[in-house]
């Protein structure tokens, strides 16, 4: 009887459509990833996580004193420049020689440099670890810039600058660096021309021996390991790198913003305005990351958010509206952009206005908390459970000095979140009364849009303040 | 690439490559079967994390799309996020969001796809989700006409208000194409996707997106088990249609090398793009010749981008490969290999071809040598794996398999006919395919101004 009663509810469900969503199951475990730390003789810290999703295995190996803030005054883009060119030849390989190297062991490396470190992303088949940390290592210790490919560089990275400003998105982000953090070294984009030209081989060679030392670096790996065997390889690897002397930090305090202003980077024939609308925020470690990073999600930083659901679901006005909050070691910024028809340049800033107010001025909805909090814990262990993106997670805890139980810790504190933490962070930082607003777009054709929102500071493509 | 939300490509970007022996050892578990309306279902445990990935694939794409409405399939993408019997305007990212997970979809030359990544313990709300859309959508003129402003103002920000306007996809599948299904752009023109109406979308919906023109795939932390009740329960009892006739794909084979010139409003240097007709996926040669692009512009110790950019420093850039938007195993109409490089101010299409052309010469005399066969094959397999690294990832694989050549198990030896290239047959594809009469190339340098330069 009881049987029966089953197979009529199946066959039932199996015709009608399910009227209402169905509820989840038991939840599973949430496997963290267990991470170990061990200090090479040299200062070097080593942290390892097993993850054996594919044969591989990926590392990322960050110079935490490398910064767009080293060297700055004497050669300004130092930094950027040597990371492009270090795994171009080191004293014993030829470029092509990386390269060919790399491609052997399924290999990628890369350098890349921003306001708070310098970092060497790498990766290869699990059973190639050893060179690859070989390559790694050499990279590190011996780039040797050669004349040719120092040169070659300064005139690729010149033409490069050049063709990205014809993209809004490029001019947009630069001219907000710029609105945001002033000459602070975290207004940085790119170096201008005659700094670029300016680098000499020398120059290079003087800023990674001052600057690429194992005692102000961290060395994260992922992947198909074993830990007590990778520790090994990589001691052999990386432990004949000599210390150096850790330079004090560069960086100086960041200037503060006093009034809501707009800068409108001039693009004739533009048939969008790139509208990117924010300001300076929190350092990493503040107490309020948690809360920033929340309201971020429930007003841009997720596709159910209000600003895409205003914006381009009811209003049609955008194709991808979007915010974010960048939190660095000094301080961050919060940013909400959308690229849009000329014609909707005011509305939008408009509605952005409005819910970038809204959320200071009245509390999130519970559902809207609750589906925030759900989203970021889902989606945390999706970013877990890739090799670069449990490394990279890894490598935010070391460069920034977090606690070591940050990923544990994770999903407690967003569930500790109560809509006044949420309120509270955003009217502090998405703070519309001193916000930059910067535009890209073609100042004829918007003008009579614009000027309500602000006071208008006119640039061109190349950055030069110009008349409006 | 064109898709309901912007992302990183790079999760679909795989210049794929192949090797020996380890590529054995694959052993992916792969449960496939068909519902009795035709749904094609892949399962695919895997524990390390507890999520899953639900993703439903369409055979259809762009090259499918009715005439005078370029553009349609994709924004026919974005209408199956308006709403269904059950599920409000826009609410599926609600739904999928509020449950831990994220979502997108994206239309392809020959497949869309729908595919949300959460929680594995939520994998029945992705069916029920997936199921109401395909068995009730449900459109209005309101949200059509939202639809229409959203989509266009993705063509403005990724090709109008753009410097080069996607010219290697746009531009040159429109001149190395003579079939329209295959030539037109399928971003779509302004004009035509604005001219769609609600009859238009109903009979897509009706024509394409049936249970037997579909395969649901689900990769993850789950019970293959408890996951096929579910999707008897879901999706048994939608109704499958009848199939139109398959269009007509088929190019007519080029015979003479096309050359376009165009200037670009925008563009501050000038750039050149090249597309070589492939062979079809089931000829003998297609193995060799996806380990030639590999060899010729796959990374940055191929042959192509150590002339170009730099020995002679010609170019700034290299970027292109097999497929466009894919990988050798998510396409099933005709394809061309894409070059696209930025070149310097004061030098020539011409110059940039003739070292193209030199490095292939040079192949087709002397070949290639075993290291750089040996070590192109670990780079593809290298590559392989990372693909197959997400659940993600391996749905993409798994449910392309499904559709375009129902055999989805075919994941573990994926790898097997690359491994086998020789170097001779190598030579012998770049003999074959990279000539100039089987090529269509567009330069597509800044427009002069009339005024003064503002360069010294």
């Amino acid at each position: 009887m009881k049987t029966l009663i089953v197979i009529l509810l199946l066959t039932v469900s199996a015709i009608a459509q399910q009227k209402t969503p169905p509820p989840p199951g038991a939840a599973r475990p949430l496997n963290l990833p267990k991470i170990t730390e061990k200090k090479l003789s040299n200062g070097l810290m080593v942290v390892l996580a097993p993850l054996a999703n594919v044969p591989k295995v990926s590392a990322i190996l960050t110079f935490k004193s490398a910064t767009t803030a080293s060297d700055r005054t004497a050669h300004p883009g130092i930094a950027q420049i040597a990371a492009s060119v270090a795994n171009e030849g080191t004293d014993t390989r030829t470029s092509k020689q990386i390269k060919e190297e790399l491609r052997s062991i399924g290999g990628t490396l890369s350098l890349g440099s921003d306001a708070d470190s310098t970092t060497m992303s790498a990766s290869s088949l699990s059973e190639s670890s050893v060179r690859l940390f070989e390559l790694m290592s050499d990279v590190a210790q011996h780039p040797s810039f050669p004349e040719t490919e120092v040169k070659l560089a300064q005139e690729n990275t010149i033409q490069q600058i050049r063709a990205g400003r014809a993209d809004p998105a490029f001019l947009a982000n630069e001219r907000f660096q710029k609105a945001v953090f002033g000459n602070h070294p975290y207004g940085f984009v790119v170096p201008d021309e005659k700094s670029i030209s300016a680098l000499t081989r020398a120059d290079l060679r003087a800023f990674v021996s001052k600057y690429y030392i194992p005692n102000a670096a961290h060395l994260i790996v992922v992947g198909d390991i074993e830990v007590d065997k990778t520790f090994a390889e990589i001691e052999k690897a990386f432990g004949s790198w000599k210390s150096g002397t850790v330079p004090p930090d560069e960086n100086p305090p960041v200037p503060a913003r006093e009034k809501r202003q707009i800068y409108f980077v001039n693009r004739p024939g533009s048939i969008q305005s790139a509208i990117y609308i924010g300001n300076a925020s929190i350092a990493r470690k503040d107490k309020d990351y948690f809360a920033i990073r929340t309201a971020d999600t429930i007003f841009g930083g997720s596709f159910y958010s209000r600003l895409t659901r205003n914006i381009r679901e009811a209003k049609g006005y955008t194709y991808s509206p979007f915010s974010s909050s960048n939190t660095r070691a000094k301080t961050g910024s919060f940013m909400a952009g959308a690229f849009v028809r000329n014609e909707v340049t005011g509305p939008t800033l408009l509605e952005m206005f409005y819910e970038l107010d809204r959320m200071r001025v009245l509390p999130v909805t519970d559902e809207e908390l609750s589906a925030a909090k759900e989203y970021s814990t889902g989606n945390f262990s999706v970013e877990l459970a890739s090799q670069f993106g449990l490394a990279g997670r890894i490598n935010t805890i070391y460069t920034f000095d977090l606690d070591k139980s940050f990923i544990n810790d994770f999903r407690p504190k967003i569930e500790a979140l109560t809509a006044a933490d949420i309120q509270k962070a955003a009217a502090k930082y998405f703070d519309t009364y001193r916000a930059a607003i910067v535009i890209v777009g073609d100042w004829e054709k918007v003008k009579d849009q614009v000027t309500p929102f602000g006071e208008v500071t006119m640039f061109d493509a190349d950055g030069n303040v110009v008349a409006n | 690439m064109r898709r309901l939300l912007v992302t990183c490509l790079s999760l679909l970007m795989l210049i794929a490559n192949v090797s020996y022996a380890q590529a054995k050892s694959l052993n992916i578990p792969v449960v496939y079967y068909k519902l009795p309306n035709g749904l094609k279902v892949v399962i695919s445990e895997e524990h390390m994390a507890p999520v899953v990935t639900v993703a439903v694939y369409y055979n259809v794409g762009f090259r499918l799309e009715p005439k005078g409405r370029t553009g349609f399939a994709h924004l026919f993408e974005h209408m199956m996020f308006q709403g269904s019997a059950n599920v409000k305007k826009f609410e599926h990212a609600k739904f999928i969001e509020a449950n831990g997970g994220s979502l997108n979809g994206h239309t392809d030359f020959d497949y869309t796809n729908y595919y949300q990544t959460m929680p594995s313990n939520r994998v029945e709300l992705g069916l029920w989700l997936e199921s109401d859309r395909m068995r009730s959508l449900d459109v209005s003129e309101e949200n059509l006409k939202n639809q229409q402003a959203v989509v266009s103002e993705e063509v403005r920000v990724n090709v109008l208000n753009q410097p080069y306007q996607f010219f290697e996809w746009i531009s040159l599948w429109e001149n190395a194409f003579t079939n329209w299904n295959n030539s037109h752009n399928g971003y779509g023109e302004l004009a035509e996707i604005n001219a769609a109406t609600i009859a238009d979308v109903r009979s897509f919906f009706k024509t394409y997106y049936a249970p037997n023109n579909a395969v649901l795939t689900v990769v993850g932390d789950v019970d293959a088990n408890e996951v096929k009740k579910m999707v008897e329960k879901h999706f048994a009892s939608i109704p499958a249609q009848t199939m139109p006739a398959r269009i007509d794909l088929t190019e007519p084979a080029q015979t003479k090398e096309k050359r376009v010139s165009q200037t670009d409003k925008l563009a501050k240097l000038p750039a050149l793009a090249a597309g070589y007709h492939l062979p079809p996926q089931d000829s003998p040669d297609f193995p060799a010749m996806a380990l030639l692009v590999q060899i010729l512009q796959g990374d940055d110790s191929s042959r192509w981008y150590q002339r170009l950019v730099k020995e002679k420093e010609l170019t700034l850039d290299l970027s292109g490969g097999l497929n466009y938007f894919g990988n050798e195993f998510d396409y099933t109409g005709p394809m061309i290999m894409t070059t696209r490089t930025t070149y310097k101010l004061g030098h020539t299409a011409d110059e940039v071809l003739r070292e193209m052309d030199a490095v292939v010469a040079e192949i087709t005399a002397k070949g290639i040598t075993e290291k750089e066969l040996a070590d192109a094959k670990v780079r593809y397999r290298s590559n392989f794996y990372s693909q197959l690294e997400s659940s993600f990832g391996k749905a993409h694989l798994l449910a392309a398999l499904a559709l375009f050549r129902d055999n989805p198990q075919q994941i573990n030896s994926l790898l097997t006919p690359f491994e086998n290239v020789t170097a001779a047959q190598v030579k012998a594809a770049a003999a074959k395919y990279l000539v100039a009469t089987n090529r269509t190339v567009i330069d597509r340098v800044p427009e002069t101004k009339p005024q003064a330069k503002s360069e010294q």
